[in-house]
This record gives structure tokens, C-alpha cells and sequence, in this order.
């Protein structure tokens, strides 16, 4: 889990300076979350959960919303993608993109809710195509991000459990 | 068995009980310094040297960026300027232009309200053709009602008179051409003489008596003997007076009160002076 404690820095660090390169205002890919989709798809233990919540912790410490949230969702997204990786035969590249593009909406859905509360307001509309625009940028990342930590996982000898162990 | 409902399902129980610890992070509402934020506040301060690195780093990188891309936008913006610029500066002088040339009318109304005679305003749109004559051309003739002899004045004193007229256009004689011969007196001494021009350029007053007293400064203004000129229009000053050899006349040089290269509007008197009743001092 070393792997993706660097990882999850690295994202952070990305995701929190990015915007301040652009001479222009972007939607910031969400990195943070495509490593939890990936760790629910591929790596399947209790240190994966655990991974998953802490990176969500970390999530919410750089962001605005109340701390826990973020992990929360990311937990969620874990659990979420993990049943699907036990569903599916052989999870590839693809399912990864459409989950993160599903966990990306999944936690603005969440956030949305905790922020508007549970009756909602006028402003969903308006928040929507940003949304979609959002997930649509974090899956079209998710496939770089997914090779570059099977390379890392590669080079540093790192483990992949297979959900097969356990059945 | 049980260990082996763990096995299966480890991964679900930690998540699960992840969640629920979470959900107790949102509903407690942690308090900052409590020790669940600890964590978080490590993490920032973790990452807070390479934030602060590239953050120096993005500011320049970000400047060049925004620099290059406002240079662009500079450039346009400076092109669309210094169009704009000289359009501004074209209709500045267009605006100065035609204030000048109201300015110089309303000079002429005035003039021909100060001396109650019909008269006519025209624009000078031509000069001799030749460096000999002291011409000028205007741009009406006998469709607006001039005639040859017709005096011609300008706001700041006499030009000549009319020595050809066509329909739409006309040609003014100046009083300094070697052809013109103007009747006129001295202000203060009453001293006559006939101004006219010299071939090689200049303004005299001929016919002045060597005993007439003239000085430099006078004003000479028109006499009304001709029956072209309405008595009392300024001509010049005397510039110079000289006795040279032994003719009977001063040799008098003027300046002309107008200035002929730079004439634009003119007035045409169309009506004729009143015939004069000449004064006793003028017959002395």
C-alpha cells in the first residue's frame, strides 16, 4: 500500500496545483477517486478497503467539504466496485473507465446531497452539465492512470489478490 | 467455518464498518483540533513545502503563460488603439478645421453686418497659375450675383477686386499684383497715395508727396475714391519709408493687413458704395 499512499500524494498535489498553472478556469480530473475504482477492481483485501477510506480522509482534507465525507464515498465506491469485480469474469480496462465515469457521479451525487440536503434545490440543474463534463474528464484519464500503477505495481513487486482466492 | 465467512467476507465487513465510522465523522460535525482532524492537519502540512514549491514554480510558469497569451491579446488590442487613435486624431483636426473656418465666417458676418452693404461670402479654390500675377480663383461667379470690379475683402482687411467672373467661378485680383491700383489714405495724416504691388513681390504705396507725413506703424485704409472700395477697410500698415533720389514722391512700403497665401473665405461685396461726399479735409 505504499504504492498508493505516493500515488494518492501525487494526486492530491495534482489536483489541488493544476488549476493554478491555467491561465484559464478547468474542471480538475477527479485522481484521487480512479485510484480507489482501481484498487476496488484489482486489488481485493482488507488493506485495499482500508486504502480506500484513508485516501477519501485525504480527500477531505483538501477540500472543502466536511471531513469524513469524501471518505465515506470513497468507501462506497470501493464496495460498489469491488462487487462488480467479483461479478465480472475478468474486469478490464473498460468496466474500469465506466466506473470511475459511475463513482465519479456517485460522489458528486453525494456531495451535492450533503451540501443542498435531501430536498434538494433549483441549483441541481445548473450543477449537472459540470458534473457530467467532470466524470467524463476523470474516465478519459482513469486508462493512463490505471497503466501507470500496473507499471508501478510491476516494477515494485506489488501483489494483485484476485476475488478467486476467496470463492 | 466462521473463519472462513471472515475470509470471504473481510473485505465487506472493513468497508462496512469504514462507512459507519465515517458517517460518525459527518454526524459528530468534528470540531477542528479534535483528534479525528489531526490527521488531516498532518497531511496539510505534509504536502505544504511542495505546494509551496510549485505554487513559486506555477506563478512564473502561469505568468509566461498569461503574459505570452495577453501579448497576443495586447497586440490586437494596441493594433485596434492605434486605429482607433488615428481616426481620433483625423476627426480632432476635422473638428479643429471646421471650427477655424466658423470662426473665420462669423468674421466675415460680422464684417459685412459692421458695413451694411450686400455681400456675398465665397471659398478660394485656386491661384495664378503663373508666378507673375497675384491672383486668386473663388468658387462662385455670376450665378450668385458678382460682377467684374466687385471688391473683395477678407475679415482681417482688403484682397482685391473681381477681374473676371464666370458662372460658377471667378478670378480676384490681389491688391499687391503689379496690375492692381487701390485708392487709399493714410489714418492719421490723411496722406493719399495708390496702392498696388511690385513684380518681384512686396506692397507700395505710390504717389505719397515727399512732404506728406508718413511713418512707420501708420494705417492705411481705403479712401472710397475708386467707387469700388466702401471708405475706411483696413489695407496695411506702412512698413518702410524712404526718399530716394530726387522724384517728387515718397517710396512707401506696406504690409498688407491680410495675409494672401493664407485665404480661405472671402466676401464679395455685391453692392456698389455709396458715392462720397468728399470731406474738406480730404480735398486739402
Amino acid at each position: 500500500m505504499g504504492l498508493f499512499t505516493i500515488a494518492t500524494l501525487i494526486a492530491l498535489i495534482l489536483q489541488t496545483t493544476i488549476p493554478r498553472l491555467l491561465p484559464f478556469e478547468i474542471l480538475v480530473p477527479e485522481l484521487t477517486l480512479i485510484l480507489v475504482v482501481d484498487l476496488g477492481l484489482r486489488y481485493h483485501g482488507i488493506p485495499a478497503a482500508l486504502a480506500a477510506f484513508a485516501i477519501g480522509y485525504a480527500t477531505d482534507a483538501f477540500s472543502g467539504n466536511q471531513l469524513g465525507l469524501n471518505a465515506v464515498l470513497f468507501t462506497a465506491v470501493f464496495i460498489l466496485t469491488y462487487g462488480l469485480s467479483r461479478a465480472v469474469f475478468s474486469p478490464g480496462r473498460v468496466l474500469g473507465v465506466m466506473a470511475v465515469f459511475g463513482g465519479v457521479l456517485f460522489c458528486a451525487l453525494g456531495t451535492y446531497l450533503a451540501g443542498a440536503g435531501w430536498t434538494g434545490s433549483e441549483n441541481a440543474a445548473l450543477v449537472t452539465p459540470a458534473i457530467l463534463i467532470q466524470a467524463a474528464l476523470t474516465a478519459l484519464c482513469a486508462p493512463a492512470i490505471f497503466a501507470m500503477m500496473d507499471g508501478a505495481a510491476w516494477m515494485t513487486g506489488l501483489r494483485r489478490s484476485s476475488s478467486r482466492e476467496y470463492s | 467455518m466462521r473463519s472462513s465467512f471472515l475470509r470471504r467476507n473481510g473485505v465487506i465487513l472493513t468497508a462496512g464498518t469504514l462507512l459507519i465510522l465515517g458517517l460518525h465523522l459527518i454526524l459528530s460535525g468534528t470540531r477542528p483540533g479534535a483528534r479525528a482532524s489531526r490527521p488531516a492537519i498532518a497531511l496539510i502540512e505534509l504536502l505544504r513545502p511542495v505546494q509551496a514549491f510549485e505554487a513559486g514554480f506555477s506563478d512564473e510558469t502561469s505568468g509566461f503563460v498569461h503574459d505570452y497569451l495577453e501579448l497576443v491579446g495586447t497586440r490586437r488590442e494596441n493594433d485596434a488603439l492605434r486605429k482607433e487613435l488615428a481616426e481620433l486624431e483625423s476627426e480632432r483636426a476635422r473638428t479643429s478645421e471646421l471650427e477655424a473656418e466658423n470662426q473665420r465666417l462669423g468674421d466675415l458676418l460680422e464684417l459685412r453686418d459692421a458695413l451694411a452693404m450686400k455681400a456675398v461670402a465665397a471659398n478660394v479654390i485656386g491661384s495664378d497659375a503663373t508666378g507673375l500675377s497675384r491672383t486668386l480663383i473663388i468658387g462662385q461667379g455670376s450665378h450668385s450675383g458678382f460682377r467684374r470690379d466687385m471688391a473683395v475683402i477678407a475679415a482681417a482687411g482688403v484682397v482685391g477686386k473681381l477681374i473676371a467672373v464666370a458662372p460658377d467661378a471667378a478670378r480676384v485680383m490681389l491688391i499687391d499684383d503689379h496690375n492692381s491700383a487701390l485708392d487709399a489714405i493714410d489714418q492719421r495724416s490723411r496722406a493719399r497715395g495708390i496702392v498696388g504691388g511690385v513684380i518681384d513681390d512686396g506692397l507700395t504705396m505710390k504717389y505719397v508727396g515727399r512732404t506728406e507725413d508718413l511713418k512707420p506703424g501708420d494705417t492705411i485704409v481705403t479712401s472710397g475714391m475708386d467707387g469700388i472700395f466702401p471708405r475706411g477697410l483696413l489695407v496695411g500698415k506702412v512698413a518702410q519709408v524712404s526718399q530716394e533720389g530726387p522724384g517728387l514722391f515718397l517710396n512707401v512700403e506696406l504690409s498688407p493687413a491680410a495675409d494672401f497665401r493664407k485665404l480661405e473665405q472671402l466676401l464679395v461685396l455685391t453692392q456698389k458704395p455709396p458715392e462720397l461726399q468728399i470731406d474738406a479735409d480730404d480735398r486739402n
